[in-house]
């Protein structure tokens, strides 16, 4: 899918004493995409962006870009423009002059700088604000002020770090939406830092997974969500309900020896394993009658999450959540079938 | 009660409450301001009309009303040359004090927190001790027999013993040694006050280091320098034991000339004048630094 690699991180590896940070990392990034490095904290996805940046420094590999090794050059010789999860704007410039600043440190000259911040400020809808300053911003417009301040440098990629990690909810699906956007308007080449899967999977052209320091899957947002290649990562992507089993010569049966009417579409072979199943996924009573996979469940206590009601269940020693559009018509004590598809569970050992 | 009786009473509580209002952070503010006015206030208007008094004979001093000590002090030779070399050596000494406290307060700042507290408690000690006890300190590092002489000799940059005991120099140090605590916690609080993520921001948009100190640093520490540099330049105009005790016979201060004036000649008023001329040019130097904060450096405070 990648023409020419505008990034490449070959073997990049950083330690923090006794910590390896990021464990030998390699990445493309062809231009114009969009990928997101999907992680917990502490799974070194920062770090890996700011040793693009210029902030950390490479213990071992290369960091090449558009062909060109930058892993020696300081953070202000690189070609890269970092959004900040705070920011970062200069409080004692006004809006201009903070997106003036990367065009004056590289000598453009003074009506183009006029000129281009006019454009920046226009993409990130903020005309009219030239002349405020950070503190008179709320924190959605300063977050637009940043991208523009990088937007305006024209950078050969672009560097977010977790940039919508600070704002409410609404604020940051709209960010998230116009992020978008501006993305597939001006086809930036960007490397976006986030522990939230939903931004991950909205904006990406592709998604790497990163756990404890190393890429664990990097695909396309369908690929990773449909067919994860770990147990991780389909852990992380999304809600699942984990039933510890035991397979045996005989059938399935839970840790306490219960057998359970489960077929299990892939059957790894004899011994402990664990399935998933997404709630949404989990049909009930009458919905699970012909399926493959069946078991009685006690209905433990009901959410009500506004979409959906949530139904945590226990069948014997298993606990699971299913989701449904509405109230099934049952109430917390009350014994229900429930069921799902072979295809729509997991099994890892 | 009659409609128009209740409205009238509603209206005179209404204005009674907003009264009480206006008065409520006077009353709040009183105690502080009573104990600065009497404190304070007092004795510096006491010190003004006493440098009008006059001086006959050996008395210390006669009501009156005279200009002849302000006259005496700025035609004297002996006093201008003390007022100008105490303003130099005040000069000097506090930009040097903001100097080496702001290399100082910005190492710490930038160092990781695990150095932080032990930086803290060096740039605490001095304040430990008092001004008489460091002087005697610096009695047993400059001179001949010194500490600095013998160190000297050892690195082998001299081969004679040399004694720095009541130079210019030794004052200066001393000053420095003084002023450094303040001006450090000043500067600190102040660089704690940034982000320090906005020197990255800076040099990923492709600044040098150099720019980002100008066009980052700098501006957002500005009032800060100032603030420093007041504090150490109104502290070393008015100090008198530690550049009588350090410097030479010669360097005549406008502390040490008060403290002669007083105590010495008698002349209560003449030191009086004195003082209200260190008051006042402090002051101005106040007003000027004051002048030199503008409003968009202390956005981020």
């Amino acid at each position: 899918m990648t023409a020419e690699p505008a990034l490449e991180l070959r073997n990049a590896l950083r330690r923090f004493g006794s910590v390896v940070a990021v464990n030998d990392v390699s990445l493309h990034v062809g231009k114009g995409e969009f990928v997101t490095l999907l992680g917990p904290s502490g799974s070194g996805k920062t770090s890996t962006l700011r040793l693009i940046g210029g902030f950390e420094e490479l213990d071992g590999g290369a960091i090449l870009l558009n062909g060109q090794r930058i892993d020696h050059l300081p953070a202000y010789q690189r070609d890269t423009a970092t959004i900040f999860q705070s920011g970062a704007l200069f409080p004692h410039k006004t809006v201009a002059e903070n997106v003036a600043f990367g065009l004056r440190m590289r000598k453009v000259p003074k009506d183009e700088i006029t000129r281009r911040i006019a454009e920046a400020l226009d993409i990130v809808r903020l005309k009219g604000f030239e002349a405020r300053y950070p503190a008179q911003l709320s924190g959605g417009q300063k977050q637009r002020v940043a991208l523009a301040r990088s937007l305006a440098v024209r950078p050969a990629v672009l560097l977010f770090d977790e940039p919508l990690s600070a704002l409410d909810l609404s604020l940051r699906l709209q960010l998230r939406a116009e992020i978008k956007r501006l993305h597939d308007e001006l086809k930036f080449t960007a490397i976006y830092v986030t522990h939230d899967q939903g931004e991950a999977m909205a904006m990406s052209s592709r998604v790497a997974v990163m756990n404890s320091g190393a890429i664990e899957q990097i695909d396309t947002p369908e690929t990773v969500f449909h067919a994860p290649v770990s147990e991780f990562v389909y852990t992380f992507i999304g809600e699942s309900c984990c039933l510890p089993l035991r397979i045996t010569a005989t059938g399935v049966e839970d840790r306490k020896g219960e057998t359970l009417g489960l077929t299990l579409g892939e059957r790894p072979g004899e011994g402990e394993c664990r399935i998933y199943v997404r709630p949404s996924r989990l049909r009930l009573t009458g919905d699970a009658a012909a399926l493959p996979n069946r078991l009685r469940a006690r209905i433990h206590f009901i959410e009500f999450l506004g979409d959906v009601y949530r139904y945590h269940l226990k069948a014997g020693a298993l606990e699971l959540a299913a989701d449904h559009a509405g109230p099934i018509g049952y109430a917390v004590g009350d014994v229900i079938d429930i069921g799902w598809r072979n295809e729509d569970a997991r099994v890892f050992r | 009660m009659t409609p128009l009786a209740t409205v009238t009473s509603h209206i005179a509580e209404r204005s009674r409450q907003e009264r009480r209002k206006a008065t409520a952070p006077w009353l709040l503010m009183l105690p502080a301001l009573v104990i600065v006015l009497i404190f304070f206030g007092l004795p510096t208007l006491y010190m003004v009309r006493m440098s009008f008094n006059l001086h006959v004979d050996q008395r210390l001093y006669v009501p009156g009303f005279t200009f002849e000590h302000y006259v005496n002090l700025f035609s004297n030779p002996l006093f201008t040359t003390a007022i100008l070399t105490t303003i130099k050596l005040a000069l000097v000494a506090s930009l040097a004090t903001v100097f080496i406290g702001y290399c100082f307060a910005l190492l710490v700042w930038l160092k990781p927190a695990r150095w932080r507290l032990m930086f803290i408690g060096l740039a605490l000690a001095p304040l430990l001790i008092s001004e008489i006890a460091i002087i005697f300190g610096w009695w047993m590092f400059f001179p001949k027999n010194g500490l600095l002489s013998y160190a000297l000799i050892a690195s082998g940059l001299i081969r004679d013993k040399v004694s720095l005991m009541y130079t210019e120099f030794a004052a200066f140090v001393g000053l420095v040694y003084v002023t450094l605590p303040y001006c450090f916690f000043i500067l600190l609080s102040i660089f704690d006050g940034i982000d320090k993520r906005l020197l990255e921001a800076s040099a990923d948009l492709g600044a040098t280091p150099f720019k980002t100190f100008r066009e980052v640093m700098l501006p957002l520490t500005w009032t800060g320098i100032l603030v420093a540099f007041s504090q150490s330049f109104i502290w070393t105009m008015g100090t008198y034991a530690t550049p009588s005790a350090l410097g030479p016979d010669t360097l005549w201060t406008m502390g040490f000339l008060i403290q002669e004036q007083m105590l010495g000649k008698h002349n209560w008023p003449m030191a009086s004048a004195f003082a209200v001329v260190l008051v006042a040019g402090v002051a101005a130097v106040m007003v000027v630094t004051r002048s030199l904060q503008t409003e968009r450096n202390s956005f981020h405070v």
